[in-house]
């Protein structure tokens, strides 16, 4: 009964291989969370930290309020559930379930009282006096279940609990686990590569691939926004068929052009508002991502649909109640291979379909999926990052989507006309531009809101809900890209700064007065150079430097300190820097400033001038190791 | 068909007789010298310096009477009876100890100390005979059974790898499940796999108990010149060096001897041999 909280978690084994990237969660109380990824993806590995099993190499995991890193696994207050059971053999069903409260010196009659309360759960009562190794399977499960439900957790972890039953077992068991979480109200965390254990069980998902994290969402939206590839083809079976193709903007439409075939459909540009135009010009290949149920081959929508491809039938498999057709929009692919132009199509309509027969199928367009090609990430994302626009810069104005706002003094540059790259969280409603909204919607605990302004779409993220019809949008012009003739013309200020630093010790030698005796007292202080500066850390920042990076390597380590713009500040000693101009923004003002050969930007009130001095906010720093990029702090 | 079946019939119960044969010829080689030292043991008559016979003409337990009234057999049995149990224990918990750290916790250096230990293991104790002996004496315990349970103790660790490899059979998921129940390692080690590791707890402590049962060279280096020290290996064997001891009849009376001594072991064994099976880990984890 407690959350759990992952903050920057990296799993790195002594030869360098990182396991876990930078895992980042806030898992709520009695949520029942499901780590998926193929094997090898870190799903068990970070399931094991939160268990204390492993060690967490950098980061900081909270259950409840309490950081636990270093914790003790039977102090963590959690219980876990292993895929190969782990029941005790020398003990009866009774004494296993009873051996934590046992140790926990519960009194006999509590204990009594919760094992056969567990058992009755379970459906195990009758097997209390057996050893494990008279009981099948499922009931060794159930006995396993039962181990960690007696000890009443704040926290449930299930490593792939059913991956040893059998099909038909699976499926009840999984009922009977969900069941359960509803009654124990816990947090649930439980670990499966099966995509259908997931999609069922999970109040919310955590895709994982080679120790990252894909996506965290709900079930439904997994599978109905996948943010990328691995994603969209991980979740769904069968699994989303991927062609390559190009996307031509005309006029309101947008033409998709299969590649390996000739086959061509038309979508409107309002499916497409998301997408960055440059994947519009119909020469950058991307994925297009559809579902086999997506696809139909039923005649009525075929009639209906502009979005029609011919589909060379290759063979077919039937389920019953449905069939999945296996074909090719290439007529000279053979339809068994996965490739670029093979389709599995999920098809109710019961037509009789051998091999060879040429059909036409009908894309279900509203549910298209674009991924692009290097990144694989989504063409559409569901919260887009930028709004791009064309915009035109005169006497210190910039006009885009037919409105008109001055420039800062700070931002302002010579006449042109560009693109601008407007960051959909730099779009603010304190401004003067009316814009009126079409929608508001929770993405994540983000709303996103979209806006027409002349017409045109504009995106804006906020952390609160609009209810309003219109709103009055400003910009926030520190962070906003102009590029005109392929040149930037206005960069943004960069959110953080980076300062190269190393991680050191000094010896102290202090004279101290001890009964009127002067004696000398050593003692060692951790600390950070940063740009030739000294300054000391807390033991506690000195502890997880030296867990990350091993006590040999933490004095050689190249590190890097982050502290946000806003949380450096000008003051009596620290970095030496050298104030070169003032930003004005408007309502805020920045000061670049040269440390080294790089620049750093500070939020300032005055101006200075010359040489001066900056202090970071140690509270708010990040501390990254260069070489690994592992984030410490 | 039928023919060839019943000739391989045939070859089967020729090869089985045959076998049968060669293993009852061992046998029967490997029991002589036993079945000839019960048998001398009870001899009335006097033995010389060999056996010219084997049934003696008068059976009686005079030699064993002999043995416990005019000899210091006693006093030896009960040394090595002491020093045989005390290593027993002292070596078992170690050996059992430094096997089950070794075999789950990971720790720098661990690898190379694990080959360090097996290749010392495997020089001969006795190499350094001359330099313990120096140690001993400067700290005072020549002639004395603490010394000998010292020595005997000391260099236990070293046998881990056989308790080691069967910890490593235990599922390292029920340590981890007992350590999420509320365990410490210590507990884990007491309440989990003690009781799991039954069979190597028996081999444990039947090898830690022979083997200084029978031990003699080190025994006979520390305990010389004190026959109130002496085991009964350095005991029987100065038996064996005095001839006109053993021309005046005491050949039966080492025989006696020599029952006497194999009786503990034989008892131990048959003691433990019940638990001396197979393990108990059926059903705990999925294989």
């Amino acid at each position: 009964m407690a959350d759990v909280t992952l903050t920057h978690i990296y799993k790195v084994y002594p030869n360098g291989t990182k396991a876990v990237k930078d895992f980042n969660m806030q898992i709520q109380d009695k949520e029942f969370i499901v780590f998926v990824g193929p094997s090898g993806c870190g799903k068990s590995t970070t399931l094991r930290m939160i268990a204390g099993l492993e060690d967490i190499s950098a980061g900081e995991l909270k259950i409840g309020d309490l950081i636990v890193n270093d914790m003790e696994p039977k102090d963590r207050d959690i219980a876990m559930v292993f895929q190969n059971y782990a029941l005790y053999p020398h003990m009866t069903v009774y004494e296993n379930i009873a051996f934590g409260l046992r140790l926990r010196k519960l009194p006999k009659d509590e204990i009594h009282r919760k094992v056969v309360e567990a058992a009755n759960i379970l459906g195990i009562t009758e097997y209390l006096n057996k050893k494990p190794k008279e009981m099948s399977g499922g009931q060794r499960q159930r006995v396993a279940l039962g181990r960690a439900i007696v000890r009443e957790p704040k926290v449930m972890l299930l490593d792939e609990p059913l991956s040893n039953l059998d099909a038909k077992l699976r499926t009840q068991m999984r009922a009977e686990i969900g069941k359960l979480h509803s009654k124990l109200q816990t947090t649930f965390i439980y670990v499966t590569h099966d995509q259908v254990e997931a999609m069922t069980m999970g109040t919310r998902i955590v895709v994982m691939k080679d120790g990252l994290v894909q996506q965290i969402d709900t079930p439904k939206n997994l599978y109905n926004y996948p943010g990328n590839k691995f994603v969209a083809g991980f979740i769904g079976t069968p699994q989303m068929n991927f062609f390559e193709g190009t996307l031509l903007k005309k006029g309101d439409d947008v033409q998709i052009k299969f590649e390996y075939t000739d086959a061509e459909i038309t979508v409107p540009y309002s499916l497409l508002y998301k997408a960055k135009p440059s994947y519009l010009d119909g020469n950058s290949v991307v994925y297009i991502g559809l579902r086999p149920e997506d696809i139909s081959l039923a005649s009525d929508d075929v009639k209906n649909n502009k979005a029609v491809v011919k589909v060379v039938v290759s063979h077919k498999e039937d389920l019953g109640s449905e069939t999945l057709v296996y074909g090719d929009i290439n007529p000279n692919g053979d339809g068994y291979v996965e490739s670029s132009t093979r389709i599995i199509i999920k098809d109710n309509s019961g037509r009789e379909l051998k091999a060879g027969d040429v059909v036409e199928a009908a894309l279900n367009i509203n549910r298209v999926h674009l991924f692009d090609k290097k990144t694989e990430e989504s063409v559409l994302p569901r919260v887009p990052e930028y709004n791009y626009l064309d915009c035109e810069i005169s006497k210190g104005k910039i006009k885009f989507l037919g409105a008109e706002i001055r420039l800062p003094a700070s931002v302002n540059t010579e006449d042109l006309k560009g693109e601008l790259l407007l960051p959909t969280d730099a779009v603010t409603l304190n401004g003067e531009l009316q814009a009126e909204v079409v929608s508001c919607e929770e993405i994540n605990g983000v709303y996103l809101l979209s806006l027409t302004l002349g017409g045109k779409r504009l995106y804006a993220v906020l952390s609160e809900p609009v209810d309003a019809k219109t709103v009055c949008v400003g910009i926030d012009f520190k962070k906003i890209t102009v590029t005109a003739d392929g040149e930037n013309k206005i960069l943004p200020l960069p959110e953080v700064n980076a300062f190269p630093c190393k991680f050191i010790k000094k010896k102290i030698c202090e004279r101290v007065e001890v009964n009127g005796k002067a004696k000398k007292k050593k003692s060692v202080q951790f600390g950070l150079t940063v740009a030739g500066a000294f300054f000391g850390v807390a033991d506690e920042t000195a502890q997880k430097i030296f867990t990350a990076l091993g006590i040999k390597n933490a004095y050689a380590a190249n590190l890097r300190l982050e502290c946000g713009i806003d949380k450096i500040a000008v003051a009596e000693s620290g970095i030496a820097a050298e104030a070169v101009q003032t930003l004005d923004y408007g309502t805020e003002k920045y000061l670049k400033c040269k440390v080294g050969d790089s620049f750093i930007y500070v939020k300032t009130e005055a101006e200075y001038n010359g040489n001066i001095c900056l202090l970071p906010d140690f509270e708010h720093v990040g501390i990254v190791e260069i070489e690994r990029e592992i984030k410490i702090i | 068909m039928k023919m060839k079946y019943r000739s391989k019939k045939g070859a089967e119960r020729a090869s089985l007789v045959a076998i049968h044969a060669i293993l009852i010829i061992i046998s029967v080689i490997w029991l002589i010298p036993f079945l000839l030292m019960i048998i001398l043991s009870f001899r009335g008559e006097a033995v010389g310096t060999s056996a010219d016979y084997i049934f003696p003409k008068q059976w009686s337990f005079d030699n064993y009477i002999k043995l416990f009234t005019e000899t210091k057999f006693l006093r030896w049995y009960g040394n090595t009876l002491l020093v045989s149990v005390a290593v027993t224990i002292f070596q078992t918990i170690i050996i059992l100890a430094t096997s089950y750290a070794l075999s789950r916790l990971r720790f720098k250096m661990r690898k190379p100390l694990m080959n360090v230990m097996l290749v010392l293991g495997m020089f001969p104790g006795f190499l350094s005979m001359t330099a313990v002996y120096f140690v001993l004496k400067e700290i005072n315990l020549t002639q004395n059974l603490l010394g000998l349970i010292l020595v005997y103790s000391a260099s236990s660790a070293m046998q881990y790898y056989i308790c080691k490899g069967f910890f490593d059979t235990i599922s390292k998921s029920l340590d981890e499940a007992a350590r999420i129940d509320g365990a410490s390692r210590h507990t884990v080690f007491i309440k989990i796999i003690l009781p799991l590791a039954k069979p190597i707890i028996i081999y444990t402590v039947l090898s830690a108990f022979i083997a200084p049962w029978g031990e003699y060279m080190f025994s006979s280096f520390i305990m010389l010149g004190d026959p109130d020290q002496f085991t009964v290996a350095v005991g029987m064997k100065s038996w064996l060096d005095n001839s006109s001891l053993m021309s005046d009849g005491y050949f039966a009376v080492f025989c006696a001897a020599a029952v006497v001594v194999s009786i503990p072991i034989t008892a131990l064994f048959i003691w433990l041999q019940r638990y001396y099976v197979e393990g108990i880990t059926g059903g705990s984890v999925k294989g």
